[in-house]
C-alpha cells in the first residue's frame, strides 16, 4: 500500500537540518585547542628566554636574590599558564560531552522506524526546541533562549554561549558604533578568515578611517568657526589645529591597513573623504559616511561568524517553517468558505494547523501543497447545500447532537444548522 | 553515527589537554626545585645552567603533547565531513517568513503558552517587545517595511494582551486538576459556563465529565479500609449526585443515564456485572483530559496539537524533497511557473492531512476558490474550469459516465 512508504522514516535524509548541531561543537573545540597551543607557544618562547637572561644574569651577580625574584616570576607566569590550561580543558571537557549528548540525540532517531511512531513524535518535539532555542538566539532574544532551554532541559543540544557571544559584538558594531570588539574577533580568527577571503576586517578598518577622517573634518570645522567669528575668514578652511593632526592620523592608518587591498575603486573613494566633508552630501562619498555603514558591517559580522561556524544564514526554524507550511498548506486554508473537513464549529473535526490563528497569516505567502490525486474521506455523500462529509462521520455527529432519526444536520451550523430529510443526502462520486 | 561517537570518546578520554597540563606543573615543580636549592645556598650560576636543559625538554613535551588533540580534531573533522557530504546546509533560497518576523514571534508566544511553558512565553514577550524584530525582504515579500495594518495589528495584538496566557492559564489549571489530581470540579464548571457551546458543537464533553464524576463517587468506597461494610456509601453519593445533576441530560443522553441507574443494582459486586466496562475503565481520566483539551482549543479556534509542532515536524518531512527537487531545478536550469503551488509532491502521513482535497480528475489540478468544485446530477465531480471547457455552455455528456447534462444544473459543492 502507498500509505506504508510514507510513513517510513529515512533517519539519514531526515537529518538535513541538524549539521549545524553537529558542526558547531566541532568548530568550538577546535577554537580551543587553537587557544591552548597559542598560550603554551607564547609562554615556553617566553620561559626559555627568561630562563636563559636569569642564567647569564647570575653568572655575573654574586647575590642570589635576583636569580631568586627572577625564578618567582617564572614560576607565577607557569602557574598563570597552568590556571589557563586547566581553565581551556574544562571548556573542552565540556564542549566534548555536549558533543555527545547530540550524537546521541541523533542516534535517537536512528532508532525510531515510523514517522507516526510516538517516539518520533518525542525526538520531533524536542527537536521543535532547539530550533526555537537557535531561532531565539538569532534574534537575540538571549534571554528567553536560555530560559526554554533550561526549562526544556536541552542546555547541550544548543549554543547559547556561542551566540551571546555573537551578539554581543553584532550589538557594538550595530548600536554603539565600535569596531573594537569585532576587531578583537577579527584577530582572534585571523587565520581562518584569510582561508575564506573575508573582507570583514577590511571593512572594520575602513570604518576606523572613515571616524578619523570625521573627526578631522569636525574638529577643523569647529576651528573654522571660531575663524568666522574672529576674523571674518569663511569656513572652508580645514585649518584647525586638531583637525589636521586627526587627518594626518588618518592617511597613516590608511596607508598602514588599507593600501594592501587592491580595490583602487573603493581606496580611491576614501581618500576623496580627506576633501569632502560629511555634511556635503556629495555621492559617491556620502554614503561612506552615512551611519549605516554599521547596519551593514553588523550585517557583514553575522554572515562571516556563521559561515565560519558553518551555521547557516538564515534561521533553521525559518526553514523548517517554510517547508512544513508550503507541505501542509490547501487552496482551502485560505478560503472564503468554511471547508467541510477541517473546521472549529463541530467536535468530529479539527482545526488543521494552518487554518488556526498562530500559522495562519504567515502561510498567505508560500505555495500550497502539489496533490495528483483527490484525498476524500470514505463513502462521501453531499447534502443539499452543496457540503460533502464521509458518510460516517456525519452520522457520528448526528448521533452525538442527537438528532430525530431519519434526519441529517449539517455539522459546520452546529445545533443551529440545516437540517434534512435523510433521502435528500445524496452519494457523490470523486473520481 | 556510530563512528563519530567514537571519534568524541578519544578525544574526551586521551586526547586531550591534561597532558599538556601535567607537563606544564612538572616544569613548574623543576623551577620551585631550582629555586629551593639556590635559597638553600648552592651555586646560582650552576642550578640555572643545570635546569636550562630538562626545562626546556619538559617545555617541548608540553608542546607535544598537543599533537594527539590536533590529529584527534582533524580525523573528527573529516568524519564529520563525510557525515554531511551529501547534506547540504538548507539555503535560504526557500525562506519566506524573515520579511513577518512579528508574526512568527506571535506564533512562538503563542505555542509556548500551549505548551504550558508560562515563565519562558513571558520573558519572551518582554523581551521581544524591548527589542522588536527587524524584517528582511523575501522573494515574495520584497519590501516588508510596508507593513499592512492589519499585519502589525495582529502581531501586536497578541503580544500586548495577557488574555491568551489567562486562557491557557485555565485550562493548564484543569487539565492539571484533571490528571494529576483526579479533581472534576474545575473541568465541570468550565463545561457547564460553555454548556450551549459546547453542545452546538455536538460534544459530549459536559456528560462525559459529569458520568465520570458519578463513577468515581460509585467506587469511592473501594479505597476505604473497611472494604467490608454493607453500607453503600459510594453508590449512595452517586445516587444523589445523579439526581441532582444528570436531569439535563435525560433527553440526550437517556440510554448511558439508564445504564448507570441500573448499575445501582449491582452495587455489591460492580466487577462482574453487565456495566463493568464503566467503572473500571482506566483510559477514561486520559480520554477526558484529551477531549477536554481539544475542546478548549476548538473553542479559541486553534488547532488541539501545536501547529508550529506540527509544521516544523511536516517540513522536516519535506526538505528533503524539496531539496532534491532544488538541485534537480537547478541542474535543468528551469524554474517552476505555478508560484502558488509546489512542483513536487510531499508524502507526507496521513495524520498530517487535514482538509480533504479534491484534484479535477479532468484537469488535474486542485480546485480552488476561484475553480470550485461542481457537480454534475449524476452525482459525479469536476472543476469549473474543466466543466466550462467540456460543455462550452451546452448539454455535455459526463466523462465518466453516459449521463448527459446541462452545466447549469452541476452544482458547486464543498469538500
Amino acid at each position: 500500500m502507498a500509505e506504508l512508504t510514507t510513513t517510513k522514516l529515512n533517519a539519514e535524509s531526515h537529518l538535513l537540518l541538524d549539521q549545524p548541531l553537529l558542526r558547531m561543537p566541532y568548530e568550538l573545540s577546535r577554537r580551543n585547542f587553537k587557544n591552548a597551543q597559542r598560550v603554551i607557544e607564547h609562554h615556553s618562547a617566553n620561559m626559555a628566554s627568561s630562563l636563559g637572561a636569569a642564567t647569564k644574569a647570575a653568572s655575573k651577580a654574586s647575590s642570589p636574590d635576583a636569580t631568586l625574584e627572577s625564578l618567582d616570576s617564572m614560576i607565577s607566569k607557569m602557574q598563570g599558564l597552568k590556571r589557563k590550561l586547566e581553565g581551556l580543558h574544562e571548556e573542552e571537557m565540556r564542549i566534548h560531552k555536549s558533543a555527545k549528548a547530540r550524537i546521541q540525540h541523533l542516534q535517537d532517531l536512528y532508532e525510531v522506524r515510523s514517522l507516526v511512531d510516538v517516539k518520533y513524535d518525542e525526538w520531533s518535539r524536542t527537536r521543535l526546541s532547539r530550533l526555537l532555542v537557535d531561532y531565539l538566539l538569532r534574534e537575540g532574544y538571549s534571554e528567553s533562549a536560555a530560559h526554554l532551554a533550561q526549562s526544556k532541559g536541552i542546555a547541550e543540544l544548543v549554543d547559547v554561549d556561542a551566540f551571546v557571544a555573537c551578539h554581543k559584538i553584532e550589538r557594538s558594531l550595530r548600536e554603539g558604533m565600535s569596531t573594537s570588539p569585532a576587531l578583537e574577533w577579527c584577530k582572534e580568527h585571523s587565520k581562518e578568515l584569510k582561508k575564506s577571503g573575508s573582507m570583514l576586517e577590511f571593512e572594520l578598518k575602513l570604518q576606523q578611517y572613515i571616524e578619523l577622517v570625521r573627526q578631522g573634518h569636525e574638529a577643523g570645522m569647529s576651528g573654522g568657526m571660531d575663524g568666522i567669528e574672529s576674523d571674518g575668514m569663511n569656513g572652508v578652511s580645514i585649518g584647525g589645529g586638531g583637525g589636521e593632526t586627526k587627518l594626518a592620523e588618518a592617511r597613516a592608518h590608511a596607508k598602514k591597513h588599507l593600501s594592501a587591498s587592491g580595490d583602487h575603486e573603493l581606496l580611491g573613494r576614501a581618500a576623496g573623504l580627506l576633501a569632502f566633508r560629511p555634511w556635503d552630501e556629495i555621492e559617491p562619498y556620502a554614503s561612506l559616511y552615512s551611519p549605516s555603514r554599521w547596519n551593514h558591517l553588523a550585517t557583514l559580522f553575522l554572515s562571516t561568524h556563521h559561515s565560519l561556524y558553518s551555521l547557516p544564514p538564515r534561521p533553521l526554524l525559518h526553514i523548517a517553517l517554510s517547508a512544513g507550511l508550503s507541505a501542509l498548506k490547501t487552496p482551502a486554508c485560505h478560503s472564503a468558505y468554511t471547508s467541510s473537513s477541517a473546521n472549529a464549529s463541530s467536535t468530529t473535526t479539527t482545526v488543521c494547523p494552518i487554518c488556526s490563528t498562530e500559522l495562519n497569516e504567515l502561510a498567505r505567502n508560500v505555495p500550497y501543497a502539489l496533490h495528483t490525486k483527490s484525498i476524500v474521506e470514505n463513502d462521501p455523500v453531499v447534502l443539499p447545500n452543496g457540503r460533502i462529509y464521509g458518510s460516517e462521520r456525519l452520522e457520528a455527529f448526528n448521533k452525538k447532537v442527537g438528532t430525530e432519526s431519519g434526519w441529517v444536520r449539517d455539522p459546520v451550523g452546529g445545533l443551529k444548522g440545516d437540517i434534512w430529510r435523510e433521502s435528500e443526502a445524496r452519494k457523490v462520486y470523486i473520481l | 553515527m556510530d563512528d563519530l561517537r567514537e571519534q568524541v570518546e578519544l578525544l574526551e578520554s586521551s586526547a586531550n589537554l591534561s597532558t599538556s597540563i601535567s607537563d606544564v606543573q612538572k616544569a613548574i615543580d623543576q623551577l620551585t626545585a631550582a629555586r629551593a636549592k639556590i635559597a638553600a645556598g648552592a651555586q646560582t650560576a650552576l642550578t640555572l645552567a643545570k635546569l636550562q636543559d630538562p626545562f626546556k625538554k619538559t617545555l617541548d613535551a608540553a608542546q607535544k603533547d598537543l599533537k594527539p588533540i590536533y590529529s584527534g580534531l582533524n580525523k573528527y573533522g573529516k568524519v564529520l565531513d563525510r557525515k554531511f557530504k551529501d547534506k547540504p546546509l538548507p539555503s535560504a533560497e526557500n525562506d519566506a517568513l524573515s520579511s513577518h518576523p512579528s508574526l512568527i514571534n506571535r506564533a512562538i508566544a503563542m505555542h509556548l503558552l500551549r505548551e504550558g511553558q508560562f515563565s519562558v512565553a513571558s520573558t519572551f514577550i518582554a523581551e521581544a517587545n524591548r527589542r522588536p524584530p527587524h524584517p528582511e525582504p523575501t522573494a515574495n515579500t520584497p519590501n516588508p517595511y510596508l507593513k499592512e495594518s492589519w499585519e502589525r495589528d495582529l502581531a501586536e495584538g497578541t503580544f500586548n494582551s495577557e488574555k491568551l496566557q489567562r486562557q491557557f492559564a485555565d485550562m493548564y489549571h484543569i487539565l492539571h486538576e484533571l490528571r494529576n489530581e483526579r479533581n472534576l470540579e474545575p473541568a465541570i464548571q468550565w463545561a457547564k459556563e460553555r454548556s450551549d457551546e459546547l453542545e452546538a458543537r455536538g460534544s459530549n464533553l459536559e456528560f462525559e465529565l459529569c458520568r465520570l464524576q458519578y463513577v468515581r463517587l460509585f467506587v469511592d468506597r473501594r479505597d476505604d479500609d473497611d472494604y467490608m461494610d454493607e453500607r453503600p456509601d459510594g453508590p449512595l453519593h452517586a445516587y444523589q449526585y445523579a439526581v441532582q445533576e444528570f436531569g439535563v441530560f435525560s433527553k440526550r443522553y437517556a440510554h448511558e443515564v439508564q445504564e448507570l441507574m441500573c448499575a445501582l443494582a449491582y452495587w455489591q459486586n460492580i466487577e462482574q456485572s453487565p456495566y463493568r466496562r464503566i467503572f473500571y475503565n482506566d483510559s477514561g481520566w486520559e480520554e477526558v483530559a484529551h477531549s477536554f483539551n481539544r475542546e478548549f482549543c476548538s473553542l479559541l479556534g486553534l488547532s488541539a496539537d501545536s501547529p508550529l509542532f506540527i509544521a516544523a515536524t511536516a517540513g522536516a518531512i519535506a526538505l528533503p524533497y524539496l531539496l532534491k527537487m532544488q538541485s534537480i531545478m537547478k541542474e535543468k536550469r528551469t524554474e517552476w511557473t505555478t508560484q502558488d503551488e509546489l512542483p513536487v509532491e510531499i508524502p507526507l502521513p496521513t495524520p498530517y492531512h487535514f482538509h480533504s482535497i479534491f484534484v479535477c480528475p479532468v484537469s488535474k489540478e486542485q480546485t480552488t476558490d476561484a475553480n470550485p468544485p461542481m457537480m454534475m446530477p449524476c452525482g459525479h465531480v469536476i472543476a469549473s474550469e474543466s466543466l466550462a471547457k467540456l460543455s462550452k455552455g451546452a448539454r455535455f455528456k459526463c466523462p465518466y459516465c453516459p449521463n448527459e447534462s446541462h452545466p447549469r444544473d452541476a452544482k458547486k459543492v464543498v469538500l
